[in-house]
C-alpha cells in the first residue's frame, strides 16, 4: 500500500512516501515559521518527483504530536482534508513512537525526547521493541530534564535532535556517563511507515474527528482547573 | 460557479457554499461560545484547538446541507487576513488541501472584506459606492466602498471595538458573553435617558471612535449609584450605554456618508445585529433621505457565506491566490485598488 506520511509537528514539513516496507521518499525541509505557506507545494513536490499524484496514494500517516502546538495543527488538518478529499484512509501516528521506532533494533529501554518550548520543558516516553513490536511503557512525561532523569533506573538510549544536550543534563543528574543516543529528527517515512502497517491491518481514524495530541493544556485552561482543584481542596479541608 | 468559503479567523468555525457570489447554498457555523464563556472572552490557544476538531465536520456539512459534493467545488475561498493567528491557520490549512486536490483556485480573503460583502450578499439592492460601517467584537471601522474590492479606509477605533464595550460592560455587571445580546436585552427594560454617558469623538470631524472612556464612565456611574444605597438601576445603565454607543455610530457613519457623497450605508458585524442600531439608523436615514442596510441576521456575526461572496468576487477580477497562501494576521484592508 502506497502511504504518504506527513509531520509539521516541528515547524519543518516532513513528508515521506512508502510502499509497504520500502521507502520511496524521506523529506524534510526546514520551514523557518512557513510550514503552512510550504506544505502543499512540499507534498506536490513529492508526488511529482515519484511520478504520481494524489490519486496513486493508498492512505495518509500525520504525525499527531506532541510538538509546536501551531505546527501539529497545520500537519492534522492538512492530513484530514487529504483523506476527506480521496476518500482513503488516515492513521494518526504520536511523534515520540516516530522518533523512538528509529531505535526499533536496539534491546535496551529507547526514551525519545522532544523540546516543549520556553523553559527547557521537554515530551519524552518509554518504549521497547520486542520481536519487532514496539511497547509504550508508562506514561508520556512532560517537564524539565532533572524530572525525566528521575524516571530512568536502567540502560536507556535517548533518542533526539540536539540529543548531546539532553544526554549532558541527564548524565550529570544520574552521576553516570553511559547513556548511550541517537541523533534523530522526525522522519516523515518513519510516519508513513507507521501508519501503513496500521492501515494495511484496516486499523484507521474517524478521519473528521482526528486531532492532535497536544499533552499540555493550553495555559488558559490550565489556569480553570489549577482554581477548580484550590476549591475543591478548600471545600474539603 | 460555486464557491466553498471557510472562515476560522476568531471563535467561529464556518464554512459555506454560495453559487455565483449570490445564492447562499448553505452556511454553517458553529460558534465556540460555551468554551469561552467562563473566561469573558476568546481564548486564543483554545479556539485554535476548536477549530481544528470541528473544521473537517463543518465543510463536510455545508457540501452536505448544499446538496452537492467536493467535487463540485469551482473554487475554495478561505479568511487568511486580519484575525488570530492560530486560528487562521486551520483554515487556511483546510483551504489550501482542498484548493491543491482539486485542482481549482484558491483566494486568501481580508476578513472585513468578507463583512463588506455580508452586506451586498444579503442586499443585492445595495448601491455602489456605498459606506460601509463594520462593528462587533473585534472591529470597528469605516469603510468607503467605490466598487467590487475597491475600497478607502476611512477610520477606526483607537481604543476598543464597538462590541468590545459590550463584552466589557457585560463582564463587569456579570451579565454573560458575548456583551451584544445580552445588553440588547435587558436594555428594552430600562431608561436610555437614565444616565447621559459620554459620546467619545462625536464633535470630531475626523472618522475615528473610542469607546474605552464610555466604558469608565458607565463603571463610575455604577459606583456611584451603588454608593447611594438604592437598589441597581442595571437596566437603565444597559439602555443608557447602549443609545451613548449607538448614537456615536449613527452620527459617524451618517457624517462620513456626506463626505463620500453616498448616500447609501451598509451595517455589518456582530453588532449590526442589535436592534436598538437598526431602529436609530433606520429613522436617521429617513429623515436625512439616506438609505440604510442591514445583512441578514445569519450573516452578521463571522460567517464563511460572506467569505465565499468576497472570494468569487476577487476571482472574477482575476485576483486569485497560489499554494503559498500563507496567514497574515494584522494588516489593514487593501487600499492599493482605490481610486
Ligand atoms: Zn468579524
Amino acid at each position: 500500500m502506497l502511504v504518504l506520511g506527513i509531520d509539521t509537528s516541528g515547524y519543518a514539513n516532513a513528508i515521506g512516501l512508502v510502499d509497504g516496507e520500502r521507502v520511496l521518499a524521506d523529506f524534510a525541509f526546514a520551514t523557518r515559521n512557513e510550514s503552512l505557506a510550504r506544505i502543499t507545494l512540499n507534498v506536490d513536490n513529492v508526488l511529482r518527483e515519484n511520478g504520481l499524484g494524489l490519486e496513486d496514494i493508498g492512505g495518509f500517516g500525520v504525525g499527531l504530536g506532541p510538538g509546536s502546538w501551531t505546527g501539529i495543527r497545520i500537519g492534522v488538518t492538512v492530513g484530514k482534508m487529504l483523506a476527506y478529499g480521496t476518500g482513503k484512509p488516515i492513521k494518526g501516528i504520536a511523534t515520540l513512537e516516530a522518533l523512538a521506532y528509529e531505535a526499533r533494533d536496539v534491546q535496551k529501554l529507547v526514551c525519545p525526547i522532544i523540546g516543549a518550548g520556553a523553559g527547557g520543558a521537554v515530551y519524552a516516553a518509554f518504549y521497547r521493541f520486542q520481536n519487532g513490536e514496539i511497547h509504550h511503557e508508562g506514561d508520556y512525561y512532560v517537564g524539565d530534564i532533572p524530572g525525566l532523569a528521575d524516571l530512568i533506573t536502567e540502560p536507556v538510549v535517548l533518542v533526539a535532535t540536539k540529543v548531546a544536550e539532553y544526554r549532558d543534563a541527564i548524565c550529570q543528574r544520574l552521576k553516570s556517563d553511559t547513556i548511550e543516543t541517537m541523533e534523530k529528527a522526525l522522519s516523515g517515512a518513519v510516519v508513513a511507515r507507521l501508519a501503513a502497517a496500521h492501515l494495511e491491518d484496516g486499523r484507521h481514524d474517524d478521519t473528521l474527528a482526528l486531532a492532535p495530541l497536544y499533552l499540555k493544556e493550553s495555559t488558559a485552561r490550565a489556569f480553570v482547573n489549577r482554581y477548580r482543584k484550590q476549591v475543591q481542596a478548600t471545600q474539603q479541608g | 460557479m460555486l464557491v466553498l468559503g471557510i472562515e476560522t479567523s476568531c471563535d467561529e468555525t464556518s464554512a459555506a457554499l454560495v453559487a455565483d457570489g449570490r445564492t447562499v447554498l448553505s452556511n454553517i457555523i458553529a460558534n465556540q461560545l460555551e468554551l469561552h464563556r467562563k473566561y469573558g472572552g476568546v481564548v486564543p490557544e483554545i479556539a485554535a484547538r476548536r477549530h481544528t476538531e470541528l473544521i473537517g465536520y463543518v465543510i463536510n456539512e455545508a457540501l452536505d446541507a448544499g446538496g452537492r459534493t467536493l467535487r463540485d467545488v469551482e473554487a475554495v475561498a478561505v479568511t487568511a487576513k486580519q484575525g488570530l493567528v492560530g486560528s487562521l491557520l486551520v483554515g487556511v490549512a483546510a483551504a489550501k488541501t482542498l484548493s491543491y486536490m482539486l485542482r481549482v483556485p484558491l483566494i486568501g480573503v481580508h476578513h472585513i472584506e468578507g463583512h463588506i460583502f455580508a452586506g451586498m450578499l444579503s442586499n443585492p439592492e445595495l448601491p455602489l459606492p456605498h459606506v460601509c460601517l463594520t462593528v462587533s467584537g473585534g472591529h470597528t471601522l469605516l469603510v468607503h466602498v467605490r466598487d467590487y474590492c475597491k475600497y478607502e479606509l476611512l477610520g477606526g477605533t483607537v481604543d476598543d471595538a464597538a462590541g468590545e464595550a459590550f463584552d466589557k460592560i457585560a463582564k463587569f455587571f456579570d451579565l454573560g458573553f458575548p456583551g451584544g445580546p445580552v445588553i440588547d436585552r435587558l436594555a428594552t427594560q430600562g431608561n436610555r435617558k437614565a444616565f447621559h454617558f459620554p459620546r467619545p469623538l462625536l464633535k470630531a470631524e475626523a472618522n475615528y471612535f473610542s469607546f474605552s472612556g464610555l466604558k469608565t464612565a458607565v463603571i463610575n456611574a455604577f459606583k456611584s449609584e451603588l454608593a447611594s444605597g438604592e437598589t441597581l438601576p442595571l437596566a437603565d445603565i444597559a439602555a443608557s450605554f447602549q443609545e451613548a454607543v449607538v448614537d456615536v455610530l449613527v452620527t459617524k457613519a451618517m457624517r462620513a456618508a456626506k463626505q463620500c457623497g453616498v448616500s447609501a450605508i451598509s451595517v455589518t458585524g456582530g453588532v449590526s445585529a442589535n436592534r436598538r442600531l437598526r431602529e436609530v439608523f433606520s429613522a436617521t436615514c429617513k429623515r436625512e433621505d439616506a438609505s440604510v442596510y442591514f445583512p441578514a441576521l445569519s450573516l452578521c456575526t463571522d460567517n464563511a457565506a460572506m467569505i465565499a461572496a468576497a472570494g468569487q468576487a476577487r476571482l472574477a477580477l482575476g485576483q486569485a491566490d497560489d499554494m503559498s497562501l500563507d496567514v497574515i494576521p494584522n494588516v489593514p484592508l487593501e487600499v492599493q485598488h482605490a481610486g
